[in-house]
């Protein structure tokens, strides 16, 4: 009768326990997701690349982020080099989409603005959020600064982007206030 | 027959002539057919038509009617800037009550009334023609880039090529032309568009838009300055029984002279960016 009356208790203190350490060997089972440690763009690279494909890519922006940090460290042209096929192997492991792979790279590596981007004309699309579109592309040209000037090197493609964006302003404001008397 | 043998010859002389013919009659008319292909792809790249010769017209009118208000209004301008001087030198500021002040005051009255009467006059054909010129461009602003472009194709307009870097560095500066007489102004458009064949359709927007928004604000300057020669008119006839100078006036003459005839101290100028370091010959597969 005593063991019986114990028996019940203990199996489910023994319930319990197994439960816990199934739960307790799915978290240690879990990646860290910790940022790479290296200096060297290159290592880092293979390091994120390791984390990524091993089940960390929730957390992208982030090593993309570290990774431009890394950069900063060791400037030189050969850099856009590295983030471009850094981006396409990004997207060959289906990371991102080819779509994705480009806004990356042409926003902190190109000239050309990302956040001017549509499928109609200026006076329709453009003009209406010409505010909001100006904003984007101040907030890109920060990051091109970084791209293209403190991780590349390339100040002229830098101080090409920034003189477009002057020009875009100037001409945005013209074509707009044209297209708004002609309605 | 005793010419028989020749025959086969002469036959392979005649059909070794008709092929080399006929080469050559094909390589003319694939150069024929290169050539006319080379000259439609030109012809189908799409140019922007920002400049209309009417536009040209209108910019060299401008040039020429804001000269004739300059020309008109210097001497006016000159005899109004001695008549002030001659009037601070006997120390009338303050000795109002003074005869001889009360005259020179009514002298400097009369000239910038005479100042207001020319511009009365010059101002109508000045705002005719500057308008012309606004509406011309405001036309071509909205059909060629507001309407016919996207934002990315203006962004490759604005651009250009890999080739164009020089170009555009290269290119004038026309932000900022205070310092410099109207007509000049006028003039050194006139010049630019009239040469902007020669230029790449990236700095034919930016020049565009440059001299629409230019346009668009002297249009309102020309509408207020209208407005206000009516009222300063009759408020100097009113003066003019009084013989005072009023703060006004001296500001209005300011005014038309910097705007005439520029004004050098407010030039500013403005530091050029460091050179870039590397050459970029890299191009990634990403890059749009």
């Amino acid at each position: 009768m005593i063991i019986q009356s114990i028996k019940k208790p203990l199996l489910l203190i023994a319930g319990f326990i197994i439960i816990a350490g199934i739960l307790s060997a799915c978290a240690s089972n879990e990646p860290t997701c910790a940022g790479p440690q290296s200096k060297n763009l290159a290592k880092a690279i293979d390091t994120a690349q390791m984390s990524l494909a091993s089940g960390c890519e929730a957390h992208f922006d982030r090593y993309f982020d570290d990774l431009l940090t890394i950069a900063e460290g060791d400037p030189k042209p050969e850099n856009k080099r590295a983030f471009s096929e850094f981006l396409v192997w990004s997207s060959d492991q289906g990371l991102l989409s080819n779509r994705q792979a480009q806004e990356y790279y042409n926003r902190y590596f190109n000239v050309k603005f990302m956040s001017m981007k549509g499928d109609y004309n200026n006076c329709s699309h453009t003009c209406p959020n010409k505010q909001r579109v100006l904003f984007n592309m101040e907030r890109e040209l920060s990051d091109k600064e970084r791209g293209l000037m403190k991780v590349s090197l390339d100040n002229d493609g830098y101080y090409r982007a920034d003189q477009l964006f002057q020009e875009v302003e100037l001409v945005l404001e013209a074509t707009c206030t044209a297209c708004a008397a002609g309605y | 027959m005793r010419n028989a043998p020749q025959y086969p010859q002469a036959a392979a002389q005649n059909r070794t002539s008709r092929r080399t013919l006929y080469l050559a009659c094909l390589a003319l008319l694939f150069i024929g057919t290169a050539g006319v292909a080379t000259q439609q792809a030109s012809a189908t790249t799409p140019t922007i038509r920002l400049f209309p010769t009417t536009v040209v017209e209108d910019l060299k009118q401008t040039g020429n009617v804001a000269r004739d208000m300059e020309t008109g209004l210097q001497e006016i301008i000159g005899r109004l800037d001695q008549q002030q001087e001659l009037y601070q030198e006997s120390k009338c500021d303050g000795a109002e009550d003074d005869s001889g002040c009360q005259r020179l005051a009514r002298q400097i009255g009369q000239t910038y009334l005479e100042m207001l009467t020319v511009m009365d006059e010059r101002l109508p054909d000045m705002e005719h023609t500057v308008n012309n010129t606004r509406q011309s461009l405001e036309k071509g602003l909205r059909n060629e880039l507001g309407k016919k472009m996207t934002p990315w194709t203006l962004q490759e307009t604005l651009i250009g090529g890999k080739a164009d870097q020089t170009t555009t560095k290269a290119a004038p500066t026309l932000r900022g032309r205070s310092g410099m007489r109207l007509s000049e102004r006028f003039n050194q458009y006139y010049q630019l568009v009239a040469t902007s064949g020669a230029k790449g359709d990236q700095s034919l927007a930016v020049l565009a838009s440059d001299i629409y928004l230019d346009m668009e604000e002297t249009s309102i300057l020309i509408q207020r300055t209208r407005q206000e020669i009516a009222r300063a008119t009759l408020m100097e006839q009113l003066n003019q029984s009084f013989g005072i100078i009023t703060p006004e006036m001296i500001e209005v003459v300011g005014g038309v002279k910097s705007i005439l005839f520029g004004d050098a101290d407010s030039t500013t100028l403005v530091a050029s960016p460091p050179p870039g370091s590397v050459e970029q010959a890299y191009r990634s597969p990403l890059e749009q």
